[in-house]
């Protein structure tokens, strides 16, 4: 068991950031996902750690060339927290190792997952995509600098990590799940705004009752405005909870029933 | 063939890139919005491009790539769908319907390709540990780049250089012959944005905060009707009346927001200041009655 006596400096952080900033879904296949990636971000640190040559190494190697998948956001969370490991045990932690990173890639992969691919999104693509219908690139561009101040925490973390070690996951646990308790509330709110005012289709449905013209659509604005898009989310919200239909299916199941019901005349822009 | 070459090859070279800027450092450049900017700017017409690339922002907000599913790739289908719109002169709405989402369906294939021809290179890698390549593990690596990009830009290629008279007869077809179907396209892109939200909805949780998404969804619908009537009789009165110089906006959405911020802050410091709650409102009170008691 030989311990390794190198400890990362300021440039070994840097590396590894870049590395992952820019590559680490390069690689991404069926069968390991993320894998390769993970070897390749901290490739040059574990050279240094066992030496090249030797038969730790390739061990290492081989350990973070296996399966792994979580949030491209957060997978720096995950290397600080092994590298404080490897600095540490050495080769001696190779088995800890490779739990730990089975058992955060997980819980990081359902955070990231949810703040990145779910909330931001519905915040500031919302925002983005609502001006630019209207032909204003200005929201795409606010989003844009949003995504380089994400950036820019991807790039900390990793240190934080690092020196935080595993008590960090129980640290920020609660911490956590405020925040995305209050998040999921903005995100439910936003999407009820984007219901109220992005689908714009109104009934053109006139039945006529003996010599009297009914314009359905002005009726049901007295009840509630903008219900027929409320209508529509809401079927299509049920029809994806049926089995066996993805939101591909459903984007085509929505174009073919706007179509029918457009050509029929109960439907128009 | 009203895409010029140098339109193609710019087209292309961004479908190739995006992929990549999505799996690396993620500045926004592979999100439909920007696809529809940069086609839009290289087309030479911005607001078609924001238009069409708004929408299918929409129609595709919330469908993330979890877990290595596939998703539909809207970005090359805003590509073709600008190219084509603003080359051949189709309606932006019809466009997102009839070229944007069955491209962004069938793309799904080269996908799924892209993802299986990296197996190759994993295995490579492997082989490389074992000769303790160093070099080596990183080119293959490295190389895992090519498969991801050439899975978008060699159709979106194709698509641009011989999809152009293909297009342009559609077009012709859907403005006389089919004008129901024309229009039903028209609608169903106006439609396309409610999946979207469907899909939001199935992934936060909506049942814990329905008042939210009640209270969303009434401000913003009773909020967007005065402002839309509002310019509405503001653009009839400017009609009549003379010298009446008022231009009225629509409903701005970052207010919108920032009442939904209000809440989720609320909710923050509600469940992160629990316990404390019951004291500080004690000592408030106490203060201002002191002040009486000195007459």
């Amino acid at each position: 068991m030989t311990k390794s006596n190198y400890k990362l400096t300021k440039k070994d952080f840097n590396q590894i950031n870049r590395r992952s900033l820019f590559g680490f879904q390069l690689g991404w296949n069926y069968e390991r996902m993320q894998g390769s990636g993970y070897l390749y971000t901290i490739l040059p640190q574990l050279r240094k750690m066992y030496g090249d040559g030797t038969p730790e190494l390739k061990s290492m190697m081989k350990t973070h060339s296996q399966f792994f998948n979580t949030s491209n956001f957060l997978n720096t969370i995950v290397t600080g927290i092994d590298m404080a490991i490897e600095e540490e045990e050495g080769i001696a932690g190779q088995e800890s190792i490779a739990g730990l990173k089975v058992g955060l890639m997980g819980p990081f992969a359902a955070i990231g997952d949810s703040i990145f691919g779910a909330l931001l999104p519905t915040i500031f693509g919302a925002l983005a995509a609502n001006m630019a219908v209207n032909g204003n690139p200005i929201g795409a561009l606010i989003w844009m600098l949003v995504n380089f101040a994400v950036m820019f925490f991807r790039w900390k973390q990793l240190e934080i990590a690092h020196k935080e070690g595993v008590s960090l996951v129980t640290t920020m646990q609660s911490r956590l799940t405020a925040i995305t308790d209050a998040a999921t509330l903005l995100g439910v709110f936003m999407v009820g705004a984007l219901v109220a005012t992005m689908i714009n289709v109104r009934l053109s449905w006139t039945p006529v009752i003996g010599d009297l013209v009914i314009d359905v659509q002005n009726n049901v604005d007295m009840i509630m405005p903008r219900l027929l898009p409320a209508v529509i989310v809401g079927a299509v919200y049920w029809l994806l909870g049926k089995k066996n239909i993805t939101s591909t299916k459903a984007i085509f199941i929505v174009l073919v029933v706007s179509i029918a019901l457009s050509a029929l005349g109960v439907i128009s822009k | 063939m009203a895409v010029a070459w140098w339109q193609i090859i710019l087209l292309t070279l961004y479908a190739g890139y995006q992929i990549l800027d999505e799996l690396q450092v993620y500045t926004g450049l592979a999100q439909p919005v920007f696809a529809g900017l940069v086609a839009g700017l290289i087309m030479g017409d911005v607001t078609t491009g924001l238009i069409i690339g708004g929408s299918m922002q929409l129609t595709v907000l919330g469908i993330g790539t979890f877990g290595g599913s596939s998703k539909i790739d809207a970005n090359s289908g805003t590509v073709l769908a600008t190219a084509f719109s603003v080359g051949i002169g189709m309606n932006p709405e019809q466009a997102i319907a009839a070229i944007a989402v069955p491209v962004a369906g069938l793309m799904i294939q080269m996908d799924i390709l892209g993802r299986f021809a990296n197996t190759f290179f994993a295995h490579r890698i492997d082989t490389k540990i074992e000769e303790m390549d160093y070099k080596g593990i990183e080119r293959n690596y490295l190389m895992g780049a090519l498969s991801w990009s050439l899975s978008r830009a060699i159709p979106v290629l194709l698509a641009l250089s011989l999809g152009g008279s293909f297009v342009n007869s559609i077009v012709s077809v859907l403005n006389n012959q089919l004008l129901w179907l024309g229009n039903g396209l028209a609608v169903a892109g106006a439609v396309l944005p409610a999946v979207g939200f469907a899909i939001l909805l199935r992934y936060l949780p909506v049942k814990k905060h329905l008042p939210y998404l009640i209270l969303g969804f009434v401000i913003t619908a009773l909020l967007t009707t005065v402002f839309g009537n509002i310019q509405v009789l503001g653009g009839s009165v400017a009609g009549v009346v003379e010298g009446f110089a008022n231009t009225f906006t629509g409903m701005p959405m970052l207010a919108i927001a920032l009442i939904g911020f209000a809440f989720a802050f609320k909710e923050y410091k509600r469940t992160t200041e629990a316990p404390k709650f019951q004291q500080m409102n004690g000592s408030v009170s106490e203060e201002g009655e002191i002040e009486d008691d000195e007459i």
